[in-house]
Formats: C-alpha cells, structure tokens, sequence
C-alpha cells in the first residue's frame, strides 16, 4: 500500500508532507525528553528488525502460491509503546523509499501517516484498551487481533481518500476504497494472527518483554488519545462525505476534471470543422480549456489539420529525447572504453 | 553479510557521487514536484524531463539494466492502478503521434500518463540514491534539520538491516530444510511466530551488546560523521544546470508540446 508520486497533486503532497513533519517533529521532541541514550542502539535495531521481519513468509491456507508476511507496527506499539514505535516506522519508511526506491519521494509524507503514524496510535490505544489492568491472555489476543485489523484498515482508507483529493485516478473512488478495505481486510487478518503468534511465543520464553513493555512506556492519557480518534474520525467522515458529494462516479468525475487538464493532445473526433477549430482555439488560449465535445460522434474521422499539428510537435518531442539519450549513453560508452584501453 | 547490492553503486566514485549531497536532495525534490505537477495529458513533455536522470544515471557509470530491473521491483500497485484506469473511462479519443494515428479511450491515455511519470519520478529518485551514500545523505538531512533522534535512528537501521536480513535468511534456509510440504495453517503461524519471536529476542540482544560496546566508548547521544559537507563551485554549477534544464522545458518546451 506504498503511495506512488504519481497519485497525488502538489497540494496533496505538500499538506500531508506538512502534517507527517509537524506530527514526527513533535514525536521526536517527546522522545527526546523521554528516552535516554541506551535505547537509540535498540530503536534502531528493531527497525532492521521489521525488514528482516518482513522476509519471513508463510504459506496461507486454500491460496496455493500467496503467502502471507508481518507488517509489524504493531508488534512494535506493543513492545515500545506508541511514540517511539512510530519514530521507527517512519525510519522504516524513509528507508524503504531512499534505499529500496519504494513509494516515491513526495508520496513520503503519505506514506509515514499512513504507515507508521496512524498504526501506531490506533494499535497502541486498541491493544491498551483491551488489555488494561490484568490482562489474561484472552484479551491480549483479541486486543491484539482487533489492533491490527483496525490500525491496517485505517491506513488503507486513507490511500484513496489521498488519491481521491488528488483526483488523478479514473477508478470511481468507492470501488477503490472498497478494493483496498477488502484487500485489507486480509492482510490486517494475516497480521493479527502472525503477531499472535509471535507474541505467543515471546511470553513463553521470554515474558519480561511483554510484560513490562520494554523501556520508554510513555503512557498515553486515555482523554487525549480519545480526543485524537474523534478528531481523526470527523475528519475523515466529512472527507468521505465531501468525496460522495463531488464524485458521484468515474464519468462524472472525468467531467469535473477537466479544467485542469489543458492542452489535452489527442483531438477531438468532430465532424463539423469550425466546432474543431473554435475549440482548438480556446483550448489553446483560454485559461481553462473546457473539452465539450469530446462524446461526440466518434465513428467519424477526426478533424485533419488540427490534429496533425499536435501530432507531429509531440512525435518531435518524443523522437528528439529518444535521441538525446541514445547520444549521451553512445558518448559515455565510448569514453568510457577509451579511458579502460588507455589504462 | 552478502546483501549490500541495493546501494552497491552509491559507493562508486564520478563526478556525481562527488556532489553534495543536500544539493542532489533538493534537485531530485524540485525535480519530482515539477513532474508530478504537469498535466497528465501529455505525454511527450515526459519523454523530454526524462533525458535529465538519463543523463545523471549514465554520467555516474549506473548500469541501465539495474535502474530498469528495480523500477519494475517497485512497479506492482502503480500498475494496478494505471491498468485500472481504462476499465473506467471508456471515453473515445483518437490520438495523432507523428506519421501515425490511432484511436484509445481517455483511460488508456491517463495510464499511460501515470506509468511515464512513475518511470520518470523514479529514475530521477534511483539517480538520487544509487549516486549517494547513505550516510551522506544523513549529514546533509541533519544540516536540512532533521530531528537528531530520527537521524540517529536512521543511521541504526541502515546500519544493521543486511545484518538482520542476512540472519532472517539463515533461519528461512533453516525452515526450507526441515519443512519438506504445507503443514496447514496452524502449525505454519506457529513456526513462523516461532521464527520471528527468536529473530526478535536476538534482536534485543544484539542492541544490549552494541549498547553496552558504545557506552563504554563514550558515546552521549551525539552522532559525530567524518563525512565534510561543503558547496563547491561544482555544487553551484549542477544546480543551476538542472535548475536551467528544469524549468526551460517547463515555460517554454511545454507550451510548445501541447
């Protein structure tokens, strides 16, 4: 669920970039406060911990070929608690985008909310709920389960609620938000049952982890926490509402894209050649072009004169970069072989 | 350790892994923005801003076949994504390309769109990466005030992933030895937690013992590097050169391509 540069719009990128700085900035600074210099070797070690994490598969039931791995935010909300846990998954992130080119560079900001931010809140606070005063090992189960499904879920919705304000895709956004909650649905489910397991496992050999919840137990006030999730949720409802609102479905939305797509190059079939011309006119010269026509009769040849222009600038565009890098990668291959010859 | 092949090249040395390495970050930033800005209807206008980290990658010895291999590694949910779009937006449109002409729907040309601006935006990202160590790159985010806490977490990460990966596979060739068919679902959960509980218990251990090494050398939570950062005149020129190659193609190639 890694966003992609290409999903949003600068004033998408720039304001979740804005939100994961000021959201990590005040992370740091609490952490700062808290954490003494012993635990940076540990936070940094379990971040390497959650890639080495991720490499062990494990064959899913009734799916021949799929296998299923760990996320592991919530793993680490459990064990480091929330703040320090989201510093490592945003370091995880960051490193995924600048070392394994995964998710682009302006899709950061995206990425950390969605992947480290809100999956550490959530999962921490469901996790706590469940399992506040004595917990039996009951509800450390279904706190954790429930931890991950939500904390999974509330990531994935927020991939096309991104994507929609952007209002790049074709895709009708219910179908894209239905796809993601579906695939979801099964990964938070895989991640409940894995992190089960491992914390299964660590209670039996090593409970002192588990139980006192590694160092930096910076405790959340429960009011604060609740005042985030209510805040999160009137945001995203009047989002969603907003969404509904515009967006009826994909043709419409198609529609209301329009003005700010100018200079669409193909051109318009249309028989009469005067509409072609007035519209290549304003498509060209006014500030927002609006393509009208574009429904129309199909079946008939497109206006000549108005397409073969476009036509050929961008085939001269295309051709021209074509050539520009086969001559810079000719160029560095021959000096590169006369410098090897002269060595 | 056999896994340092991600970032092998950052490594190497040319002209370009000698720039700084704050000025490579803002350029592929601008750069990124100025791509992902333009509209998603013209094609071409990307082939012409691909020439630039063409034009890095092959300046700075990266093999073609390594930048294309782990575009495609990276590709999955942006091709999903693009492939979906002409199931959607069936609305006709014909499409004049030099001597040739043919007709699409609207939906293919926005896949099309998001699929150039992808492989773009990524060259321009793997130019950024595969020509600058890791720990330069550090140095100069920290200079760009990144939180100390959040660079020295970085560092730890990088520092210990291919250790970890290396110890995850030593585990994963343990498990393909012994487990010769599926057991069902519970006794795999329960061998992975298994695997992943130890992973993780060696994990901690291993930061006690890097913990208690670092204390007794002193160090007080201050991330010292040798790595100089300076702007040189060579700094000055590459920036100004994309800055040129950038924004000349945005007021004055665009307008021309559309």
């Amino acid at each position: 669920m890694h966003m992609a540069n290409e999903l949003l719009s600068l004033p998408v990128a720039a304001g979740t970039f804005a939100i994961a700085t000021a959201g990590l900035g005040l992370i740091c600074r609490k952490a700062g406060r808290i954490i003494s210099t012993d635990k940076l070797a540990l936070m940094g070690i379990l971040g390497a911990f959650v890639f080495a994490g991720q490499m062990v598969n494990f064959q899913l039931p009734g799916m021949p070929g799929t296998s299923g791995h760990m996320v592991g935010a919530v793993l680490l909300t459990i064990v480091l608690g929330p703040h320090l846990a989201a510093i490592v998954m945003s370091s995880v992130v960051i490193v995924q985008c600048l070392i394994f080119q995964d998710g682009g560079l302006l899709a950061l900001g995206c990425n950390i909310i969605n992947m480290a931010l809100v999956p550490c809140y959530i999962g921490y606070f469901l996790y706590r709920a469940f399992t506040a005063g004595r917990a039996s090992s009951l509800r450390v189960y279904v706190g954790t389960m429930l931890a991950c499904l939500v904390s999974i879920e509330a990531g994935a919705i927020l991939v096309p609620v991104q994507a929609a304000l952007a209002g790049v895709l074709a895709v009708p956004f219910s179908t894209f938000l239905i796809t993601m909650v579906g695939v979801h649905l099964l990964v938070g489910f895989v991640e409940g049952m894995i992190t089960v397991a491992v914390l299964g496992y660590m209670r039996q050999v090593r409970p002192d982890i588990i139980v006192d919840s590694l160092p930096g137990g910076a405790r959340l006030s429960r009011s604060a926490v609740l005042g985030t999730l209510a805040a999160f949720a009137i945001i995203t409802g009047a989002g969603l509402s907003l969404l509904a609102s515009d967006l009826p479905d994909g043709l419409e939305w198609s529609y209301a894209e329009r003005p700010d797509q100018p200079g669409f190059e193909p051109a318009v079939a249309n028989a009469d050649s005067t509409i072609a011309a007035v519209d290549r006119f304003q498509s060209k010269y006014s500030p927002l072009p609006d393509y009208s026509v574009r429904t129309s009769q199909f079946g008939e040849l497109p206006h000549e004169a108005a397409e073969v222009s476009t036509g050929w600038t961008s085939f001269a565009g295309v051709l021209g970069s074509a050539i520009t890098m086969a001559l810079i990668w000719l160029t560095a291959r021959i000096l590169r072989k006369k410098r090897s010859s002269v060595a | 350790m056999h896994h340092a092949h991600i970032d092998k090249f950052a490594y190497q040395d040319s002209p370009v892994h000698r720039l700084d390495s704050r000025v490579k970050l803002v350029v592929v930033l601008v750069f990124t923005a100025v791509v992902v800005s333009l509209p998603r209807t013209s094609l071409s206008i990307l082939a012409c801003y691909a020439v630039g980290p063409f034009a890095i990658l092959v300046w700075a010895g990266i093999p073609l076949r390594f930048t294309f291999k782990q575009i495609l590694l990276v590709s999955p949910f942006v091709l999903v994504l693009a492939l979906s779009c002409p199931l959607y937006d069936r609305t006709p449109a014909a499409v004049a390309f030099g001597p040739f002409s043919w007709r699409l729907t609207l939906g293919w040309m926005r896949c099309f769109a998001i699929l150039a601006k992808f492989i773009v935006t990524m060259l321009a990202l793997i130019a950024l990466v595969s020509t600058t160590r890791f720990s330069d790159l550090l140095a100069g985010l920290q200079k760009l005030g990144l939180p100390r806490v959040l660079v020295i977490q970085l560092g730890f990460l990088y520092r210990y992933i291919f250790v970890l990966i290396d110890r995850a596979q030593h585990i994963l060739r343990a498990r393909a030895g012994r487990k010769l068919r599926n057991l069902g679902l519970k006794a795999e959960l329960k061998i992975a937690g298994a695997m992943l509980g130890s992973l993780f218990i060696r994990s901690i251990d291993t930061a006690e013992h890097i913990d208690t090494a670092m204390q007794a050398r002193g160090f007080d939570g201050k991330w010292r590097t040798l790595a100089k950062l300076r702007i040189r005149t060579a700094d000055c020129v590459f920036a100004s050169a994309a800055a040129a190659f950038i924004f000349t193609l945005y007021f004055f190639l665009k307008p021309l391509l559309q």
